[in-house]
């Protein structure tokens, strides 16, 4: 293989897209080629480089959506399929072969059996998954099956069941779900969610050390704000202050450290000033520079360290 | 309301809104949601986009999933809603005047991208200052893509979807989603060659 061959190669190879033989080929060339194989690091750096400049949308953002197409759905109206077409293609699918009016022959035949035979076949299947003891098999899941003799079965069943709850924030059962949900690492939108039911809450102390650890932890700059909008009443509380410092210092998103140095300058405290230098010293946002260099002129303080 | 999510296999869901279920519905857009906003939003750069193009995608799956008859699956199906809709906005968009992502407010100039995500080089402003300035350029070069290397790109590098169901997804074959793919990492590679 040759080298300019070889690198046409290289983005089809990183992503997993070339066939074997392709793939065997490249790497023996690899094995025996240091230039191709410098190249490749390269092209790999350059992979890493445009993962870093993926756009994940912001957890506000995807809450906003699932809000506005739930109130949408409610004024629109599936079409259905209609009787006829359900018919028509139900047996599409079993008689593909036949023409119209066999398709509606055969439909009817099939109708006609199914009603005689279940009038005179014994009435064996219906309760069956009632007797088992399975209320709807689609939501059971068999976990262990085991032979106990004389020719029965003991099967294992882990069943899951939807259920509505509805509440007040007051009540503990609701409290402590949507407490559950706040921290749920598989959906953002439901933590947002939550999180902005729990904001309403501050005064809880459950809820307020959700709120903190949802500010300093959560991955979702939009659960992060939504936490940081619950917390504003507590901008003087000395706890929440020193989280919110952290945040300030650590935080990846613009948006959320312009929240938190809004709360944190409302109260001008001495440990303050060290803070404030600190983020001068690295802040890019040139909002948050300002509003910095704005509170330590406020409290006679210089912008820079010496 | 509080609800406690519990997962139903996807084909008793589309099955469930099939039967007019709306809150299947919404629980079998749950599952995919995520992905869609993200494609629209990284295709189409613009939150209010992303969000038009994630109303009328489910909004036509819901009006029509009485068609939808398990022949492909759901995945593949809504993704070529979806990605049809983002295609077409990219064409529209290419006839009008690009939009630009940097909008003027009270506080001076920023750019609505900032606002969304920020993968930060943590604490060095040298390494911040050439993170932004190779992330302005990739975007400049994600622009000049057309559509389809555009589409196929994104979903490719950052959904991680193989070929063949991209092919399926924007009605073509996996050759053809292979040679865009191919396009557009060339063009990535001669734009940043310079950067890494």
């Amino acid at each position: 293989m040759k080298c300019e061959d070889s690198r046409t190669l290289f983005p089809l190879f990183l992503y997993g897209e070339l066939s074997f033989e392709e793939e065997e080929r490249l790497e023996v060339h690899i094995d025996e080629c240091d230039a191709c194989r410098a190249a490749l690091a390269r092209e790999k750096a350059l992979f890493k480089s445009i993962d870093a400049a993926g756009i994940l949308p912001s957890a506000e953002l995807l809450a906003d959506c699932r809000a506005e197409l739930h109130e949408r759905l409610a004024h629109v109206q599936p079409e259905r399929a209609g009787w006829w077409e359900k018919v028509r293609e139900g047996f599409t699918i079993h008689f593909h072969f036949a023409p119209g009016l066999m398709q509606v022959g055969g439909a009817l035949a099939m109708l006609l059996v199914g009603f005689f035979t279940a009038r005179v076949a014994p009435n064996s299947f219906p309760g069956a998954f009632g007797k088992a003891g399975l209320v709807d098999p689609a939501t059971s899941r068999v976990r262990y099956v085991e032979p106990v003799g004389a020719g029965r079965v003991q099967i294992v069943v882990d069943e899951t069941t939807q259920r509505t709850l509805s509440g007040t924030l007051d009540d503990q059962s609701i409290q402590r779900l949507l407490l559950t949900a706040a921290k749920d690492p598989s959906d953002a939108g439901l933590r947002v969610e939550s999180v902005n039911l729990l904001k309403n809450q501050p005064q809880s102390a459950e809820v307020r050390s959700a709120l903190l650890y949802a500010v300093q932890h959560d991955p979702n700059a939009g659960v992060r704000l939504k936490a940081l909008d619950g917390l504003k009443d507590f901008a003087a509380d000395p706890e929440t202050r020193k989280s919110l410092t952290q945040v300030l210092l650590k935080d990846d998103c613009p948006g959320v450290r312009k929240e938190v140095i809004d709360m944190l300058i409302q109260h001008h405290t001495d440990s303050m000033v060290g803070v404030l230098q600190e983020v001068m010293g690295k802040e890019q946002n040139g909002y948050i520079r300002m509003r910095c260099q704005r509170a330590l002129r406020d409290m006679n303080a210089s912008a820079e360290t010496y | 309301m509080a609800q406690v999510a519990v997962r139903m296999d996807e084909s008793e869901l589309i099955r469930a809104a099939q039967r007019g279920d709306q809150r299947a519905f919404e629980q079998l857009v749950r599952l995919y949601d995520q992905n869609v906003l993200r494609l629209a939003m990284n295709l189409l750069r613009s939150p209010e986009d992303a969000n038009d193009i994630y109303q009328e995608a489910f909004l036509r799956v819901y009006k029509n999933l009485h068609s939808f008859r398990f022949d492909c699956s759901f995945h593949t199906w809504l993704y070529r809603i979806v990605t049809n809709l983002c295609l077409d906005a990219l064409r529209k968009r290419r006839v009008r005047r690009e939009e630009d992502t940097v909008v003027e407010t009270s506080e001076g100039f920023l750019d609505r991208m900032d606002t969304v995500e920020e993968s930060r080089a943590h604490g060095d402003p040298q390494r911040q200052l050439l993170s932004r300035q190779l992330r302005g350029r990739i975007r400049e070069v994600l622009d000049g893509l057309t559509p389809r290397e555009r589409a196929v790109f994104e979903m490719r590098h950052y959904q991680g979807l193989r070929l063949r169901a991209i092919g399926d997804m924007l009605g073509t074959s996996e050759e053809a989603a292979k040679n865009c793919l191919f396009r557009a990492t060339q063009k990535m590679r001669a734009a940043l060659g310079d950067f890494v």
